[in-house]
């Protein structure tokens, strides 16, 4: 594989980048692999790509409906975190943000992992007492936290509004300052190109039609472009788990939802972090393109269209021009919808499942951009060992029957308030 | 200052009013009606910007929405509006406009030195590159990235503008009234539809506009201004400019924003800067016509290097010469009518026509006016750096691949058509899926989605007569169907120029040992070297190929470079665009202020304020509030300078010696009402409810079918059937909605209804050993006494002549009552329980210190029941019938429910008595662990005891229960708190209960 | 924007309405003996299907009723809606 490095990139620009391979290719299926990873997004890719450096298991194909990346990976706010309070999601997170940070170096390919820290704010005492309480659990579990107050948050955020005529005054917040934000795209084709480049096939435009299980073991998957055998088999589909767990005769404590998003008009930098509303849902950071990354709440019922209405966005525009006044004086420019699996407790399920060789992947809500690495890492653990690793088991699909639930929310299964 | 590219007869700008503005601190001036652009080149203006990444000059290139160059920043009234679109945006008195993304100016930009480095920059370099070392990203090349991309400066300043909304229902909306969108609109309104027709440019008629047409005997402008005015008269009809419907959304929702001040010097009050409609249509007609394609060859982005339409636009609309040597480059009759109209100006234009011989009405029209065409002739690159000098020009084989003859040739314009591309935006967000036309090369709508047909040009017809045509038939026919009317208007005989057919060539072939960047998109320098670098690394999705090209990513989300993209790609890759495919659009066709998409919700109107009819009072005495969801509370009454922690002491310790008054009007209050309501609420708490006699109310605690505790509270049997239950106030609505839902869907055979009373009632917590003798005094008819009135008990009294009820309820754990008077009479009631309460020593207290004598009584609320609580957890499971079923019960045995160690309540006490436990601590075995340290549990809240004079704490921790006694250690890392604690019991004070049976 | 057709009311906007998930989880009977398996299937496992998909929804801001609602998720096209209390086809 060619290595990027500023150097290449001299170099090939004498020879006019003509010279410059493909990121990765476009193989025909082979009639058996030893794993097939259903989904090539961001978790799917980075679950191949640990199957190869990890377990050394490199008969595996990603077999991915449309093109890679067309998912969620690349439809998310960029966000990586791993501010949560409740210890499963907290050490799982935390241990993605080392993936994080050694990315680039890793992929050889700039994910531009950017620690610009995540600030949300709190409104009223109560609020900083709750983020005291999710602060502190961060800390105790060795993640960065730091509890700013208003005089601390307008150092850093001067043109959020700290003037008399607000609703909901800023009384401080909870910032990480080691999370931030990566460039989406580069993360699913990073991996993407690195999985490719140890032997894993890479499947475009190839749907999946139907499952071979027999005595209860996965034998192969049926797809558009024929069937094809496999060993064991990793659903990493989250947006359409729902349709193919119906292939197997599988309910899932998910429902399947839309979120939006939208960008801003590019402007020259002014916004450092990414910023969170307490008394509502909006979040907001600035691009490196200059533009304004904005989103917040679901549409608020069971969706499987990327189309999204216009009430939501007013609503979560709404808190954002709260937040931040300046944000009047822009246009939105582009919006988009992402198709979320929305577990009943707000938290994912990473797990083998009542079938031989068949993994689980899914239920990430709208957290699972920052998850990538972390999920794959553990997603690659669980199927090569046929066992959960100690990052995953607390995600697993029975704590709805034992009551382990990693409620971050305490929203229980209306998952349509977000 | 003369206008030098100013026509003298032509145009529809008002020469009577002239209109002074600056750009980039030089004075100009243009007429009432121009835009930006058009005053700007009547000045020779050219340069007005700077491309993204390579910073290379950026002129004019469209005359509308299309715009990808011309982004200007506006300052106005003292505020600044960053990416303005100086291609529509209309001059005023006084407008400041200046370049962006340009430094120091936009002649001189050292930015422009990317623009010889560009070898280096091919499409996603920087996935690369700036690796190493690996913290320089965020550090170093980052930073220098974001200083060089963004365009204009936003101001951090409150906006001061006004933005509103309008909902709208009509029969039919109309979006764009050029000649299809006119016709249709008269056709609908004349049958009796209710119509709204709008259009984004101030002026009404699009195409016809600018074409040299004939309808009815009148000339296209004349027609349309006919048809406007009549529309205009009609009561069924709406007729708006500036407006641009700019989604579409489910059922037929369309959004509308219109313009409203934003071509005006100064906002006149109460007259918003825009206003965004909410239109629910029957039917939509989308009339939004076409935008004409850019031609690709070498540095197709000079200055000068425009639109064919827009050249003729600026000729025939604003009286404005976008050059005096202009050069014609087409491959269609497009160009000609651009042509003609310079040479009818007295300029003498060049045409370049790809065409081998096309012959047509208007080729004629054109050779006859002597115009000088050069057939199967391409521009290979425009020359000049900050304006077009000159071209080289060179012949074009038949097979279109190879170029002889070149030569250079002087000319300050070069004016392109690719032909048109259908603006099927709106029907693509309407669900639609789009074909590819062959005969257009390009994509029109295929089947409705929702109720919409698309006419005109935006359908790919492009002669005037289909268009009329159609547009009458479709506006008749939609109406038809709305109103069933039957009155049909005659359809005008449209004179135009038959056109001959457009030639597919789109892309002129570099010459041999020529690299010139030949460019597909404007505002992002996407070149054809970038789509083919994207391909040959394997980029081949559509989608693909825009994300790592940044293809059609810009402010004009590539409404001038989609299909040249898409026909790039599917030249290299053998295919047929069909097979290329397209992405989809989405809501907005073009950007909107975010201003105007909130409205007036903005600053303290963001979230309503829900106030208790006793808001006055306590705001007169001082009272210091908290937001408590909407509402808005009183937190605690300020004596002097006193701290929040010094009023709530006093107010606590006053209550727990004398007697305080605290207002709980905003505790949710549901009536439950019917036959079965005592069966009903036995289902929804888990505690027994049958029992309960007239006249006595009980605390209770309900569950979501998950076992989880939901809310908490205490109902009073009013009467036999009636019940009044309280919840707390965060859970109000929910609460209402979860009875309902039962009642409705679950169990209908319930004869029971619920409604909310909240509001309905004002109520004031009484309470402190004082209070039976203020109560005695507030209610001299009635007995109060423990024997009259014993705890948990209900009576309704006379409070000087009002009605009232009094419960014998308590939260804060002292005797304690709340009486609730209607609404209307709570200040009354507030002030009488002041005024007669003096003698007892009363004080109001606010919600800080009700959280005290709640804490040191071991009472649970909100931050105990999380939403991750069961009854246990809380100590609540006594409440916890074992013989009933109820909501969420069967949840509870679940194995994590269950455990002997599982959380429980408990108090928590500083060792050294002084230490205060900061909320949201968590109590440790060792403090000195190693991370991740165990967590036992966390602190949920804390105060200082007004009972012991110490701090004391609530935390849930594990084995609650057996934890009691042992000494432990809160931490809070993030305040830097190791605090040696002791482990009580949650009830702190009166753990027997006496007080509130007193 | 949804246009919801209330049984009660009539159409209005969805910004009057409540989400209220999948219509077809049927409550198990008070009082009667159920696994553990089926009462958790009761509690968290919905129907989510692309296409036809029956809901509820509450008229909040109106009516206070709840409706069932039959809805295509991958397009939001509304077929019909019930009454709380109507069979649904």
């Amino acid at each position: 594989m060619q290595k990027y490095s500023v150097f290449s990139l001299i170099k090939n620009a004498f020879s006019d980048h003509q010279n410059w391979e493909v990121a990765w290719k476009d193989p025909t299926p082979k009639k058996e692999y030893d794993v097939i990873i259903i989904g090539g997004g961001g978790h799917g890719l980075a679950t191949a790509y640990y199957l190869a450096k990890e377990h050394n298991i490199t008969n595996v194909a990603i077999i991915e409906k449309g093109w890679i990346g067309g998912g969620n990976v690349g439809r998310n706010t960029t966000i990586i975190r791993s501010n949560y309070m409740h210890d499963d999601n907290a050490l799982f997170s935390e241990f993605g943000m080392d993936l994080w940070r050694k990315m680039s170096q890793d992929l050889n390919y700039n994910v531009m992992f950017s620690p610009r820290g995540i600030i949300n704010l709190a409104h009223s005492d109560a609020q900083m007492n709750a983020y005291s309480r999710r602060g502190n659990s961060m800390r105790l579990n060795g993640i960065d936290a730091v509890l700013l107050n208003r005089e601390e948050v307008q150092k850093r955020i001067p043109m959020a509004d700290f003037s008399d005529n607000v609703r909901f005054p800023i009384f401080g917040g909870l910032m990480q300052p080691s999370a931030g934000t990566a460039r989406h795209d580069a993360v699913a084709w990073g991996y993407a190109r690195q999985a490719d480049s140890m032997g894993v096939d890479i499947i475009q435009n190839c749907e999946v039609t139907g499952f071979d299980v027999t005595n209860g073991k996965i034998v192969g998957v049926r797809t558009s472009r024929g069937d094809i055998k496999a060993k064991k088999v990793g659903l990493c589909v989250a947006g359409s788990t729902n349709i193919l767990a119906e292939m197997l005769n599988m309910t899932l404590p998910i429902e399947t939802h839309l979120l939006q998003a939208c960008v801003s008009e590019p402007v020259k930098p002014l916004l450092d972090h990414v910023v969170t509303f307490g008394a509502g849902h909006f979040y907001c950071s600035q691009s490196d393109k200059g533009e304004m990354v904005m989103g917040g709440d679901l549409d608020g019922y069971n969706s499987y269209s990327q189309r999204g209405n216009l009430p939501t966005l007013q609503h979560v525009l709404t808190e954002g021009i709260a937040m931040f006044p300046f944000l009047s004086k822009l246009k939105m420019l582009r919006t988009w919808g992402g198709i979320m699996d929305m577990s009943m407790d707000g938290s994912p399920i990473i797990d083998k499942t009542h079938i031989d060789g068949l993994y689980l992947n899914c239920g990430w809500c709208y957290g699972g951009f920052k998850a990538t690495p972390a999920s794959g890492w553990t997603f690659a653990h669980t199927i090569a060992q046929d066992r959960v690793h100690e990052l995953n088991a607390g995600y697993s699909l029975n704590r709805f029957n034992t009551g382990d639930l990693i409620d971050e929310k305490g929203l229980g299964t209306k998952t349509w308030i977000s | 200052m003369s206008q030098d590219f100013r026509l003298e007869n032509i145009g529809m700008v008002n020469r009577n009013k002239k209109i002074s503005f600056t750009f980039n601190g030089k004075k100009y001036f243009g007429y009432e009606g121009d835009t930006i652009a058009s005053a700007l080149i009547a000045n020779g203006v050219h340069l007005v910007g700077r491309s993204f990444k390579y910073h290379r000059p950026r002129g004019f290139f469209g005359v509308g929405v299309d715009e990808p160059y011309a982004i200007l920043q506006l300052e106005r009234n003292n505020e600044r509006d960053p990416n303005i679109r100086a291609t529509e945006q209309e001059i005023f008195e006084g407008l400041e406009v200046k370049s962006v993304n340009c430094w120091p100016s936009v002649n001189f930009d050292i930015g422009a030195i990317n623009n010889f480095l560009k070898m280096f920059f091919p499409a996603g370099f920087y996935y690369k590159t700036f690796m190493w070392p690996p913290s320089f990203w965020y550090k170093i090349y980052e930073p220098f990235i974001r200083m060089a991309a963004g365009f204009g400066e936003a101001s951090i300043k409150h906006d001061k503008e006004r933005y509103e909304h309008k909902y709208e229902y009509c029969d039919l909306l109309i979006t764009g009234s050029g000649p299809s969108g006119l016709a249709s609109a008269y056709a609908a309104a004349k049958n009796g539809a209710r119509v709204i027709l709008a259009e984004d440019k101030p002026r009404y008629g699009g195409s016809l506009l600018t074409s040299d047409v004939n309808i009815g005997n009148q000339t296209g402008v004349e027609w349309s201004e006919k048809i406007i005015t009549e529309l205009k008269s009609m009561s069924n009809v709406i007729v708006k400019n500036r407006s641009q419907v700019f989604g579409y959304y489910d059922h037929n929702m369309l959004v509308m924003s219109e313009r409203i001040s934003d071509h005006l010097p100064k906002t006149q009050k109460y007259l918003p800067k825009q206003r965004l409609w909410y239109i629910r249509a029957k039917e939509v007609l989308i009339s939004s016509g076409s935008i004409e394609r850019p031609l690709v060859f070498g540095n197709n982005d000079t200055p000068g290097v425009m639109l064919s339409s827009a050249a003729k636009e600026y000729m025939k609309v604003y009286g404005v010469l976008v050059g005096k040597k202009p050069l014609i480059f087409t491959n269609n009759d497009s160009g000609y009518e651009t042509a003609i109209e310079f040479k009818k100006n007295g300029v003498n234009p060049i045409i370049l026509d790809t065409r081998k011989e096309p012959y047509s009405d208007i080729i004629t029209e054109a050779k006859n006016l002597g115009i000088e065409i050069k057939y199967s002739y391409v521009v290979v690159a425009a020359k000049g750096y900050k304006k077009v000098k000159s071209a080289d020009i060179a012949k074009i084989s038949d097979n279109k691949k190879d170029l002889s003859n070149i030569e250079n040739i002087e000319c300050d314009c070069i004016c392109v058509s690719g032909f048109w591309t259908p603006s099927i935006h709106l029907a693509s967000q309407s669900g639609n899926k789009s074909e590819f036309n062959e005969k257009i090369d390009a994509f029109i709508p295929k089947k409705s989605k929702q109720k919409e047909n698309t006419i005109g040009s935006a359908n790919g017809k492009f002669t005037l007569e289909e268009t009329i045509n159609e547009a009458f038939d479709k506006g008749y026919e939609v109406s038809n169907k709305i109103t069933e009317n039957n009155n049909k208007v005659s359809i005008p005989t449209v004179v135009e120029k038959k056109s001959s057919e457009h030639d597919k060539f789109w892309c002129v072939p570099l010459p041999k040992g020529k690299s010139y960047k030949r460019f597909l998109d404007f505002q992002n320098d996407v070149a054809v070297t970038d789509i083919e670098l994207a391909l040959r690394e394997g980029f081949r999705s559509i989608e693909h190929v825009k994300r790592y090209t940044t293809l059609g990513m810009a402010t004009d989300q590539g409404k001038t470079s989609n299909l040249n993209g898409l026909q790039l790609v599917s030249d290299i890759e053998n295919k047929v665009v069909p097979q290329v495919g397209h992405t989809t659009f989405r809501p907005p066709y073009t950007p909107v202020s975010i201003g105007a998409i909130v409205g007036r919700e903005v600053g303290k109107h963001s979230k309503p304020t829900r106030k208790s009819p006793m808001h006055e009072w306590h705001r007169k005495n001082n009272a210091v509030f908290v937001d408590a969801g909407v509402w808005l509370r009183p937190r605690y009454y300020k004596h002097g300078n006193e701290t929040l922690f010094e009023a709530s002491k006093r107010e606590a310790k006053n209550v727990r010696k004398n007697v305080g008054v605290c207002d709980v009007t905003t505790l949710g209050k549901i009536d439950v009402k019917g036959p079965d309501a005592a069966e009903f609420l036995n289902r929804v708490y888990t505690n027994a409810w049958l029992k309960l006699p007239v006249g006595k109310a009980r605390y209770g605690v309900m569950l979501r079918e998950d076992g989880i505790v939901m809310d908490d509270g205490t109902t009073t049997r009013i009467s036999e059937n009636h019940y009044h239950m309280t919840t707390t106030t965060a859970q109000a609505a929910n609460v209402l909605s979860h009875l309902e839902y039962y009642l409705q869907l679950v169990w209908p055979e319930l004869n029971v209804n619920v409604v909310s009373t909240t509001e309905q009632w004002a109520g004031a917590a009484i309470a402190g050993p004082n209070s039976r003798e203020l109560l005695t005094k507030l209610f001299p008819n009635t007995d109060v006494s423990n024997e009259g009135l014993p705890f948990m008990g209900y009576k309704e009294a006379d409070l000087f002549g009002i009605p009232a009820k009094i419960y014998r309820i308590s939260f804060s754990g002292e005797l304690a009552y709340e009486v609730n008077v209607e609404s209307d009479y709570g200040n009354f009631m507030w002030e009488k329980i002041m005024e007669v309460g003096k003698e007892f020593q009363i004080q109001p207290y606010g919600t800080e210190a009700l959280s005290t004598l709640r804490i040191e009584m071991g009472h649970v609320a909100g931050s105990e029941l999380d939403g991750r609580t069961i009854p246990h957890d809380a100590s609540l499971e006594g409440l916890v019938s074992k013989k009933k079923d109820f909501i969420g019960k069967r949840s509870l045995s679940r194995s994590a429910f269950t455990k002997p160690d599982r959380e429980k309540i408990v108090g928590v006490v500083p060792l050294d008595k002084t230490t205060s436990i900061p909320e949201g601590s968590y109590i440790v075995k060792d403090p000195k662990a190693k991370l991740p340290n165990p967590k036992l549990g966390h602190v949920s809240a804390s105060c200082w005891s007004v009972e012991y004079d110490n701090p004391f704490s609530l935390a849930i921790i594990k084995d609650g229960k057996n934890m009691i006694g042992q000494k432990l250690f809160a931490m809070s890392p993030l305040k830097n708190k190791t605090i040696p604690v002791e482990i009580v019991s949650s009830h702190y004070v009166d753990p027997e209960g006496k007080r509130v049976r007193a | 924007m949804l246009y919801i057709f209330c049984p009660h009311c009539g159409s209005r906007s969805q910004n009057e309405f409540a989400y209220g998930g999948d219509a077809t989880v049927k409550r198990p009977e008070l009082n009667k003996e159920i696994s553990d398996q089926d009462w958790d299937n009761f509690v968290y496992l919905r129907k989510s299907p692309r296409g036809k998909h029956l809901e509820l929804w509450h008229h909040i801001s109106g009516c206070r009723q709840w409706i069932k609602v039959e809805r295509d998720t991958s397009t939001h096209e509304i077929f019909k809606t019930y009454k709380a209390d109507e069979l649904t086809e």
